[in-house]
């Protein structure tokens, strides 16, 4: 343990610190929250550089609240643990958060006072429960970081209380998270009885060896839970729903970065507590993902909101996302690692473009706009490379992370499962290719009732956004020898996660992650499912809605029961699943 | 003794479970959460009792005890009675942020039964 170790709080202090003081500096000048927030990120972002260098070196820092340090390896304090994978992630939150207050200045920079401290304070304290989330090393705080964002993301969603439907998202977003928050509240207390351990690296001795079957029921409890913030099918119903109703910054930050909490906690839990993982923990965890992504992928193509479309998508990438995380091995771990890194960057660019055209037309649906490209091309090309990016083609960065997941699939010879991801990946271009075609192609009278102007800090937030995306995309040699591959390696090293989060020095081992960047299959999958997509987005617009897509619109019928009844269902599968394995 | 607990809270959770999978009521459906939250107080609290212990208070102990042997392990685990505390607290925010959504959704919507208020599906 380092004396910069002790920085770490740092980062979640400064955002909180802002998020309390947002209502009272609204008092002294409107817009001063805002301007609070962004300096408040700033100087989270600059403790969290101070120590990357460090961290993303393979060095794991951990720092005792209250230097509270172990005794004889039982830690009572609690721990806060950098692992280059949490680091990637609290530094996309802060970096992209404060991108999203800059747009926010822009797009909601005309709200009265106290809408803009409330605003201010939740958006602060959602990051804060993001970054907290990528740090801690203890069980039970992060029930408090999930907590703590899924209350200011109930504050977030109901933003606009004058729109019906905002309040209708915050109420099912209310009923699915708190049962998520009764199911992972249980599997700690049960994890804790059994073990009388919180801490991650104690918890990962504890569990070492043959897992008794109450273990087992306590991480299916989690994966269930957490996958509700992560929004996999069938614990999704609430996010369609949250990103339709709320401002397109609001959408970005959920489907940009809040969905990840969940992917992050899974992760942690399945890799570095319960790891290394053996079977039936990947197969459930496979499963899941490949439902989410396909599912996700045939539900977004048969929205005709632009919002609905990419948060439906959002299920499908996160479902992808899982599917990496699944094979366990080094390629697609990496794989998840960057596309969590890439899902943050192009879904906060589509958002950001959706609450843009909505800002400036005041169209929602994507069956009454047409023609954009040619009043917005600025608009056009953002949500261009967005599309591009989630398609997976070459010089962008969806297809680095999407081919690394591959990787990953193909090395541990899982061929259903590749098959089953290309058909998705087919389907969500299918998806983006009738957003894009139907919002700035088609042709249409030229009868929009133009509202605001575009202004310099909604230029900022999408180009920055899209510069990151075609970065990302080009240098990908540069980004996984530094940043996610040292992420792998820390997943993939369990036992040194838990002896950082004891207090020990560890150091994890970066492995070196292959890549060829035109390899034959991988241009043959990215070619066939840009192919087939086209085919099918031209057949889905001609002919009407088939069966299979009918019925899973009709299971999606906006009843909160029958959300909390899925939801519940699943938690009992994924427990059953787990139990019997 | 304490089986009867875990039997309690199992049931008190069931109830609670249904009323949120079948009423329609939007303050049914939150009472049915409250009554979800309950549960797992009990259940945690339980979980936290060992047998003959008392409470994990180490100033002034029972007659006869020294504060040394209650911590050697004749108190009741009071980390999980944390949890309920934090968790209690949690509660309250939730059940407050819950009980203002219902308050809006039944000025705006002029009805609390779930299947009036879904505007948003497929």
């Amino acid at each position: 343990m380092t004396a910069q170790a002790a920085l770490l709080p740092l980062a979640v202090v400064f955002p909180v610190i802002g998020a309390v003081a947002a209502p009272l500096l609204a008092r002294v000048s409107r817009r001063l929250p805002v301007y609070a927030a962004i300096v408040a990120l700033v100087a989270s972002a600059v403790v969290l550089l101070t120590l990357a260098r460090q961290v993303f070196s393979g060095r794991l820092l951990s720092h005792f609240m209250g230097n509270w340090t172990p005794v004889r390896n039982h830690a009572l304090g609690i721990a806060f643990v950098a692992d280059p994978f949490g680091m990637v992630f609290a530094l996309v939150s802060v970096f992209i958060g404060a991108l999203l207050l800059v747009y926010t200045l822009s797009e909601l920079g005309g709200l009265g006072a106290r809408e803009l401290g409330g605003y201010a304070a939740l958006f602060q304290l959602l990051l804060a429960a993001l970054i907290g989330v990528a740090l801690t090393g203890d069980l039970f705080n992060l029930f408090v970081w999930f907590e703590v964002a899924a209350l200011s993301s109930y504050g977030l969603t109901g933003f606009f209380l004058e729109r019906p439907i905002a309040l209708e998202a915050s109420f099912k977003l209310l009923v699915l998270t708190t049962i998520a928050g009764f199911s992972i509240f249980i599997a700690t207390g049960l994890l804790y009885a059994q073990h009388g351990a919180l801490n991650f690296g104690e918890l990962h001795a504890a569990l070492g060896g043959r897992l008794r079957t109450a273990d087992v029921v306590a991480l299916g409890l989690l994966i269930a839970g957490y996958a509700t913030k992560a929004g996999l099918v069938p614990f999704h119903g609430w996010l369609a729903d949250a990103h339709t109703a709320a401002p397109g910054p609001v959408s970005a930050l959920f489907s940009g970065l809040m969905v990840n909490l969940g992917i992050v906690a899974i992760a942690r839990l399945t890799l570095q507590v319960y790891g290394p993982s053996t079977s039936p923990i990947l197969g459930v965890l496979m499963v899941v993902g490949l439902v989410s992504a396909v599912l996700g992928a045939v539900l977004a193509l048969a929205q005709d909101d632009l919002k609905r479309l990419l948060a439906y998508d959002t299920v499908s990438q996160m479902g992808a996302l899982v599917v990496g995380l699944a094979t366990g091995s080094g390629a697609g771990v990496a794989g998840a690692a960057y596309h969590l890194l890439n899902h943050a960057l192009f879904k906060s660019l589509l958002f950001l473009c959706a609450g843009a055209i909505v800002h400036r037309t005041g169209v929602n649906l994507l069956s009454e706009m047409g023609r954009l490209a040619k009043h917005m091309p600025g608009v056009a090309a953002a949500f261009v490379v967005g599309a591009v990016s989630i398609a997976g083609l070459p010089p962008l960065n969806g297809y680095v992370s999407l081919s690394l997941i591959h990787q990953g699939l193909a090395e541990t010879h899982q061929t259903v499962p590749y098959v089953v991801l290309v058909v998705a990946q087919l389907i969500t271009v299918a998806a983006l290719a009738k957003a894009g075609w139907l919002a700035f192609v088609r042709r249409r009278p030229d009868d929009y009732k133009w509202r605001a102007r575009l202004r310099p800090g909604m230029a900022a937030g999408l180009t920055g956004l899209g510069v990151c995306c075609v970065a990302f995309g080009a240098l990908p040699r540069l980004v996984l020898d530094r940043v996610i591959g040292p992420a792998a390696g820390a997943l993939l090293d369990a036992g040194a996660y838990s002896r950082a989060a004891l207090g020990q020095a560890a150091r994890s081992t970066s492995p070196h992650i292959p890549f060829t960047y035109f390899a034959g299959t991988e241009i043959a999958a990215t070619g066939l499912s840009i192919l087939l997509g086209g085919l099918l987005v031209t057949g889905y617009l001609r002919s009407r809605e088939p069966l299979p897509v009918r019925l899973l619109r009709s299971a999606h019928n906006g009843s909160v029961n029958d959300y909390a009844a899925y939801a519940v269902a699943g938690t009992v599968l994924v427990v059953t699943l787990l139990a019997l394995a | 003794m304490i089986v009867a607990n875990y039997l309690t809270a199992a049931a008190v959770f069931c109830a609670g479970l249904y009323t949120v999978l079948t009423r329609r009521n939007l303050i049914k459906i939150v009472m049915g959460l409250s009554l979800m939250e309950a549960a797992t107080y009990l259940l945690m609290v339980s979980l936290a009792y060992r047998a003959d212990s008392t409470a994990p208070v180490l100033l002034n102990p029972p007659r006869g005890q020294s504060p040394q042997q209650l911590a050697e392990g004749n108190v009741a685990d009071p980390v999980l009675q944390n949890f309920c505390l934090t968790a209690i607290v949690i509660g309250v925010a939730v059940t407050a942020v819950f009980l203002s959504v219902v308050v809006r959704i039944a000025q705006h919507y002029r009805t609390l039964d779930a299947d009036q208020v879904r505007e948003l599906r497929g």
